[in-house]
């Protein structure tokens, strides 16, 4: 679906893809436009499948151009055979696209929508509704169940909803005069998928956030962050949520540690500058041991870059931003399976090691529509680390505790403002063990090492990088009995993991199965190691997938249980 | 404010601090401190029952002085660090201290939007009218024409209207006290605490090391405390003029209330009727529920 943005791509889109997904297909929804609200051209590209698919191919079959431009911007993507859908009346294609159809043997279908609309008395609005009947009845989808889903959305507005009804039937009986029935042929459908959840990254991540118990959201818009800020904003009449558009990503950051200080769970996210202005906090936060999670939605360029398209290009930020040096925990998710389990995971590693943890996600992953299979709720454990909330224990605990540098790990007891208990300072300048100002070289050294000691233990708990082939999940054992006939070994971190699986299932790549690696990472630091990636793959050893900071891939790998306890 | 009940009430003692003071000689932040004690051990609280947060400055410096559950931050930054922790535990009082520098310059963005939200807290501005822990350079609020540190030949910009620009943003609670009268800067501060709302509160304070203008002794003669003169908190014309006019004598005391507005998290509209607070409802949730419509 081409268009300009503000036309209704995106909502063929979601609907169709609704609908598709019910029928039992397996569908990835792929959105594109550029950073304006009204006019530019955007697009929305379904994916559909009767087998699990994680990403979208560069050439589509259906072109549906909702104005000229996609005609003009599109076409050379089409595949041959492919079906051109059109609204523009009396268009003339150009002589190389006339070309081009003749040579890909494409179909194109103008369908009148400005006069079905007329003779409805219906508003330019409705056009989608038409649209997607059409494409609906040219996918040979049962007429009923679009009309319920369309129903769902229109319950409450009787009106509206009888007119939808109206153009949901003239857009399904449409019949090219030239071509006649169109009929598309989708694969039989599979049910396991029907009863699957279409999401987006962001949604998995939200819910992800309320699974793992987070009580407080504060955040600043700012694209690919921002469906997330609205996602929670959406829920919190249900969840109950203290929910809070701050004035900018520095106030969002400080009310997140205010609120995690305190002891709740609390969750922020924005995107490139806005984390600059919140990595004063993320400092901060290092000091006085607060466990915090930050996510960062990546956008390409600097500044403010690309606003809508996707890039993995803050990971150095990430890893690295600060003033003086700390440990920190940086992991990436891949999809919105991981969007939702990594959430309990990041709040468990922030408050074991009292750390703060950024989460990278991406444009990619953050607005993508996923075929989802219902999460499973049993497993995330909300590990609070060394917290005391015992009455008997407070009462034996000296301020002493709170930054003793003694404490293995690094990790010392933490005990919560109001507990009836010795009391200390969360100190941002240099400390002593129960937050008073110590400059001496002696205390400096000792409060150093604590904190850069959690590194240790983060690390060591990191199960390896995930490994599969062409697409199955392999032991580091397969990758040994391959010797040397590794032909090519595709390493991928965050959203391009799920690219790549796809890449390794294609057809083109069927009977290479055994030659063709993919290592996924979805840890970014305790500061990973290239030099050592490197030599894993040189070697091929299997003792070298147990990469530096490097872990397996969340939801295959059990990377929950992975973590250190 | 809701604590639980006690037995034994607080000592002034409970909030005593080995940590040394370190403040110059005759610097107004002892008198600030001193009250503060007193009024937390009036209103009947622990240290283990409050929260209190610092700025950076030589006001920041205090944070290790005194018992409680302390927080010392970033600078400009402790009224969004203070707010978040409050939302989090509504039933902990929670007191923000910090400078005029990180009020009105660095900060000054935060001020705003915390008396704007009116989150339930109590603010502390210790103004000693420069920035104390950098040695002496101009605040917004110097006096235009005051040469400071790094203005040998006087701050050529003209001094921010604080108490104006308070008072444009509608706030709930506006008191001012003085370093050098610890009863008065007590009684303001336990109202402050009460206070249902943003609780704005000045307390003009001595610096004799880098504030040669507004010395103690100035201030000694200048301020008086308006509500002993039957000056009413709740007319906001006749606040708005005492705030403002500082030329001849400086009001201070409780210069305005309103209780009825309600604050920040009684406006949440998804925590009414929640007796729990944040912190107790950290757990696993079942989400399910919330995905339906994904389905
Ligand atoms: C981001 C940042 N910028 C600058 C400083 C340096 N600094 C420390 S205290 C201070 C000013 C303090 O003045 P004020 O807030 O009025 O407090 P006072 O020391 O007078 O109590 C500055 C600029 C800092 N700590 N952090
Ligand atoms: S510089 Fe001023 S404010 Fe700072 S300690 Fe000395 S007298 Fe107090």
């Amino acid at each position: 679906m081409v268009g300009a943005s503000g036309q209704g791509v995106n909502s063929i889109g979601a609907i169709i893809a609704k609908g598709l997904k019910r029928s039992g297909y397996c569908v990835f929804g792929y959105r594109e436009y550029p950073s304006l609200i009204k006019g530019g051209h955007a697009s929305y590209q379904l994916d559909i499948s009767n087998q699990r698919i994680r990403s979208t191919e560069t050439k589509v079959n259906v072109l549906i151009a909702l104005n000229h431009h996609g005609l003009e911007l599109n076409m050379e993507e089409l595949k041959p055979g492919g079906i051109v859908l059109h609204v523009t009346p009396g268009w003339q294609f150009p002589e190389h696209h006339q070309k081009l159809i003749a040579e890909r043997s494409l179909r194109v279908i103008y369908f009148p929508v400005d006069d079905i609309l007329d003779r409805l008395g219906a508003r330019a609005i409705l056009s989608n509704v038409l649209l997607t009947a059409f494409v609906w009845s040219m996918l040979d989808q049962d007429l009923d169940a679009l009309k319920s889903l369309v129903g769902e959305k229109f319950a409450k507005k009787k009106a509206l909803l009888e007119l939808n009804m109206r153009c949901i039937d003239e857009g399904f009986s449409f019949v090219d005069p030239e071509q006649g029935r169109i009929s598309v042929a989708l694969p039989p459908p599979d049910t396991d998928f029907a009863g699957h959840l279409l999401i987006t990254g962001s949604q998995a991540m939200g819910l992800g956030a309320v699974h793992a118990g987070v009580r407080l959201y504060a955040g600043y818009p700012m694209t690919p962050s921002s469906p997330l800020l609205s996602f929670v904003a959406e829920l919190e009449n249900k969840t109950h949520m203290v929910v809070k558009q701050a004035e900018d990503e520095i106030t969002a950051a400080q009310i997140v540690s205010g609120a995690m200080y305190m002891g709740t769970r609390a969750l922020t996210a924005t995107s490139g500058v806005g984390f600059d202005l919140m990595s004063e906090t993320l400092s901060l936060n290092a000091m006085i041991e607060n466990p915090t999670v930050f996510v960062l939605a990546q956008r390409p360029g600097p500044a403010t870059g690309l606003p809508t398209w996707t890039a993995q290009s803050g990971l150095l930020q990430a890893a690295n931003c600060s003033a003086g040096e700390f440990t920190r925990c940086v992991i990436s998710v891949s999809n919105s399976q991981d969007a939702f389990d990594l959430m309990p995971v990041a709040f468990n590693l922030a408050e074991q090691y009292q750390i703060s943890v950024i989460v990278l996600t991406d444009k990619q992953i953050a607005e993508a529509l996923y075929t989802q299979q219902p999460y499973d709720l049993e497993t995330a454990e909300i590990d609070r680390g060394r917290l005391v909330v015992d009455p008997e224990k407070l009462k034996l605990l000296k301020s002493s505790d709170r930054f003793d540098p003694h404490a293995k790990s690094g990790v010392s007891l933490r005990w919560l403002p109001g507990s009836e208990a010795a009391t200390y300072c969360a100190q941002g300048d240099e400390h002593n063990s129960m937050g008073a100002v110590d400059e001496s070289s002696l205390n400096t050294k000792s409060q150093m090492e604590k904190r850069l000691k959690k590194f240790h233990g983060l690390k060591a708990g990191f199960p390896a990088p995930h490994l599969s082939i062409c697409g199955r999940s392999a032991t580091t054992t397969d990758w040994m009995d391959t010797g040397d006939e590794i032909e090519l070994l595709a390493i991928g971190w965050g959203s391009t993991g799920d690219v790549l699986q796809d890449v390794m299932c294609s057809d083109e790549l069927r009977g290479a199965e055994d030659r063709l690696f993919a290592l996924h990472l979805s840890l970014a630091a305790p500061h990973r190691r290239t030099s050592e990636i490197g030599h894993a793959v040189e070697t091929h050893r299997p003792g070298g997938a147990e990469l530096s900071g490097a872990v397996g891939h969340a939801h295959q790998d059990g990377m929950r249980h992975g973590y250190p306890g | 404010m809701n604590v639980a009940l006690q037995t034994r009430p607080p000592a002034l003692s409970e909030y005593y601090s080995e940590t040394k003071c370190i403040w110059c000689d005759g610097c107004g932040n002892y008198g600030i401190w001193t009250a503060v004690k007193y009024a937390l051990v009036e209103l009947n609280l622990h240290p283990w029952q409050v929260c209190l947060c610092y700025d950076v400055g030589c006001n920041g410096n205090g944070s290790d002085k005194i018992e409680g559950y302390r927080f010392h931050g970033l600078h400009g930054r402790v009224i969004p660090f203070a707010a978040g922790a409050k939302l989090a535990n509504m039933r902990i009082p929670v007191i923000a201290f910090a400078g005029d520098g990180a009020t009105f310059s660095e900060g000054i963005g935060h001020l705003i939007h915390g008396v704007r939200s009116n989150y339930p807290i109590t603010f502390v501005l210790h103004n000693n009218t420069n920035y104390g822990l950098t040695t002496g350079q101009a605040s917004s609020l110097t006096p235009q024409g005051q040469s400071m540190n790094t203005s040998p030949n006087g701050i050529p910009e003209h001094t921010l209207a604080s108490m104006e620009l308070i008072f444009s943003l509608n706030p709930t609670f506006v008191a001012r006290g003085f370093s050098g009268d610890i009863k008065l800067m007590t009684r303001i501060l336990k109202a402050a605490i009460q206070h249902r709302g943003f609780a704005f509160v000045e307390m003009l304070q001595a610096c004799p090391t880098y504030n040669h203008f507004a010395t103690h002794e100035y201030l000694l003669n200048k301020y008086f405390d308006a509500n002993a003169d039957g000056h009413d908190p709740s007319n906001l014309q006749q606040a708005k003029a005492l705030a403002t006019q500082v030329q001849d004598r400086i009001a201070c005391g409780i210069l305005y209330q309103r209780g009825d507005i309600p604050h920040f998290y009684d406006r949440l509209i998804p925590r009414q009727g929640v007796e729990t607070t944040c912190v107790e409802e950290v757990r696993r949730y079942d989400v399910s529920k919330y995905w339906k419509e994904l389905a």
